[in-house]
């Protein structure tokens, strides 16, 4: 079946968790504090997430048609898919733009003038951290990534149609490795400044050159995580007959590789900012390690030691249990990493704000934290949140699935993709 | 493979998919290769040749464990017991400091610790000096060489038959 249809049943589903995922988000609202700190860190948390992975899918079909190879032909239209989930990911941006203007939020502290007049490094570094920048950047940026998206997604599938077959005419092919060459360094500077806008500005104060490499390394992982799991669901439901044993073995190897880079990326920002010892660096970290410690940890070892240990071996890469596990470990401690990143900052803020506003002056934050949840630790709302987000974006992955042919038929690569034995083992073993 | 005074049979190929055809006929004819030797590794060689799969890695991983180790206890030893100093005011047993040394020390033993075992097991240990059929084998021939130090006349005359099927170019014996 190279024609995916979404059935009633599968839509019932995703939808029940997307309301599912809706009713948290709305008692979050109303359970808040007064500035509703609790909804809109998981906001932010999800939307970047999500939107990330739909950038990184991109990105990683450009890098892939740019340097010629052709294993993940028969797997590019999930890849497509994902990326189009810029488009609702930039619509779900919105909420938060509009909040900095409209001071309904509370995420960034940068966004406060009057905090920013009186902090001199804030003010420093408002030529960046505005509101201005935030929208056009989050805007323009991000529109130059679904403009690249949809004209690769066209032009793909134009291909099934247009392209003449597999030996003789390559000019639709050509125009798709043109755009994934133009888009690989506009994605590479692109996506730094929104990462560094979206969430590294939470923590306003600190700052790390590490972060936005160690950003999209985890979106990278998650990716490639969340493409295992719907490709192994949808190989159940019959689809996708050509991808084989052997493509899940290299899907297995990028994830274990990129976890192994992930944690290159942790380490090295951590090692530098411990060794070096400066206050306003170590701040982020000290935090995290105080008052977030299950968190920092458990970071490392659902993101390193687990996969490390899960995906070494070439075996457990083909067996597809391990490799569910494997997968569903790191999307989890990915998702994780990305609270943790938004969290605290976020916490902070909203905690001097809340002083500031209820006259109790500052020092408040300068108390060890309590334990809570949403905070400390993801509650039941936020797994909700997150399952509703998950649902929603494979809703709009599985609408544009069915929008077009799963195996590209004119694919230049077509073969390679069919025919791919990952080297020691025979073909379709 | 030492210096036995074998007798062998051995037939060059000019082309790798030749030499696999070849392999796979002498499979399904039950002719017992003693080994095939190419200048590069060649894909669907090994099951063809129905090799097990190799054990290295897991050789590998454990020396990279005992680097790992070795790395993380000298360190501890030297900066808590032997000579301890203050580095920048951090404790005298600071992990993250010692994380970059650990890996190092896990990559050079394993890496150089497969290489030694690999070479030994190969029987390219050090010192020992190996007989080559034909130097050609390291450039652009492949062989398929047969042990007939205890063949028959006619178990030899059915060998050459099989190269010359097979596709050969050329065939010949030496005693190694």
């Amino acid at each position: 079946m190279n024609q995916f249809t979404l059935q009633s049943r599968q839509r019932t589903f995703l939808i029940g968790f997307m309301l599912l995922g809706l009713l948290c988000m709305v008692i979050t609202y109303l359970t808040d504090d007064a500035l509703h700190t609790r909804f809109w860190t998981n906001y932010l948390h999800n939307t970047v997430f999500f939107l990330g992975i739909g950038f990184i899918s991109l990105f990683i079909l450009a890098a892939f048609t740019t340097s010629w190879a052709g294993w993940y032909v028969g797997m590019k239209r999930v890849w497509e898919s994902f990326s189009l989930f810029l488009i609702p990911g930039l619509v779900l941006m919105v909420p938060i733009i509009l909040g900095l203007w409209g001071h309904f939020h509370h995420l960034y502290h940068w966004a406060d003038k009057a905090e920013v007049a009186k902090d001199v490094i804030l003010t420093g570094k408002s030529g960046f951290l505005n509101p201005v920048w935030y929208t056009f950047g989050t805007l323009i940026l991000v529109g130059a990534w679904i403009f690249f998206a949809l004209k690769i997604r066209q032009l793909s599938v134009l291909e099934d149609t247009q392209g003449k077959g597999v030996a003789d005419d390559f000019s639709i092919h050509r125009w798709i490795r043109f755009w994934s060459a133009v888009f690989l360094p506009i994605a590479g500077f692109s996506s730094a400044a929104l990462i560094w806008q979206w969430l590294m500005s939470v923590d306003s104060h600190w700052y790390s050159t590490m972060f936005a490499w160690y950003t999209g390394a985890s979106w990278f992982v998650s990716a490639m995580a969340l493409t295992i799991l719907l490709l192994v669901y949808l190989k159940g439901q019959g689809y996708f007959v050509h991808i084989t044993t052997n493509h899940f073995h290299d899907l297995g190897k990028f994830l274990f590789a990129f976890s192994v880079f992930w944690t290159y990326l942790w380490f090295s920002q951590f090692m530098l900012i411990w060794y070096a010892n400066i206050g306003e660096e170590t701040i982020y970290f000290h935090e995290r390690m105080t008052n977030y410690p299950a968190l920092f940890y458990g970071n490392l070892i659902l993101n390193f030691v687990l996969p490390f240990l899960v995906l070494m071996r070439n075996d457990s890469k083909r067996k597809t249990g391990i490799m569910v596990t494997g997968a569903v470990i790191t999307f989890l401690g990915h998702w994780l990493d990305f609270f943790l990143m938004v969290k605290p900052g976020a916490r902070h803020t909203a905690m001097e704000a809340l002083a500031s506003h209820g006259g109790h002056g500052e020092g408040a934050a300068s108390h060890a934290l309590s334990v809570a949840a949403g905070f400390s630790y993801p509650g039941l709302l936020e797994l909700g949140t997150m399952l509703g987000f998950l649902a929603f974006f494979l809703y709009f992955v599985m609408t544009r699935l069915e929008k077009a042919s799963l195996l590209p038929y004119n694919d230049p690569y077509l073969q390679e993709t069919t025919h791919h034995a990952v080297w020691p083992y025979a073909e379709h073993e | 493979m030492k210096t036995t005074h074998k007798e062998v049979l051995f037939g060059l190929y000019d082309d790798e998919s030749v030499l696999l055809h070849a392999v796979h006929k002498a499979k399904h004819d039950h002719l017992e290769i003693m080994d095939v030797f190419t200048p590069f590794p060649v894909h669907g060689m090994e099951e063809a040749l129905h090799l097990s799969e190799s054990r290295l890695h897991i050789a590998g991983f454990i020396y990279g464990a005992i680097g790992a180790l070795t790395g993380f206890m000298a360190m501890t030893w030297i900066f808590t017991r032997d000579w301890p100093i203050i580095f920048g005011g951090k404790p005298y047993w600071s992990v993250p400091a010692f994380i970059p040394i650990t890996f190092e020390m896990t990559v050079l033993f394993a890496s150089v610790g497969m290489v030694v075992t690999f070479f030994t097991v190969s029987g390219m240990g050090f010192g020992v000096t190996n007989p080559t059929l034909d130097d050609r084998i390291t450039d652009d021939k492949f062989c398929i060489a047969f042990d007939v130090s205890q063949s028959e006349e006619e178990e030899v005359e059915r060998l050459k038959g099989f190269f010359r099927e097979s596709g050969a170019s050329e065939v010949s014996t030496k005693t190694i």
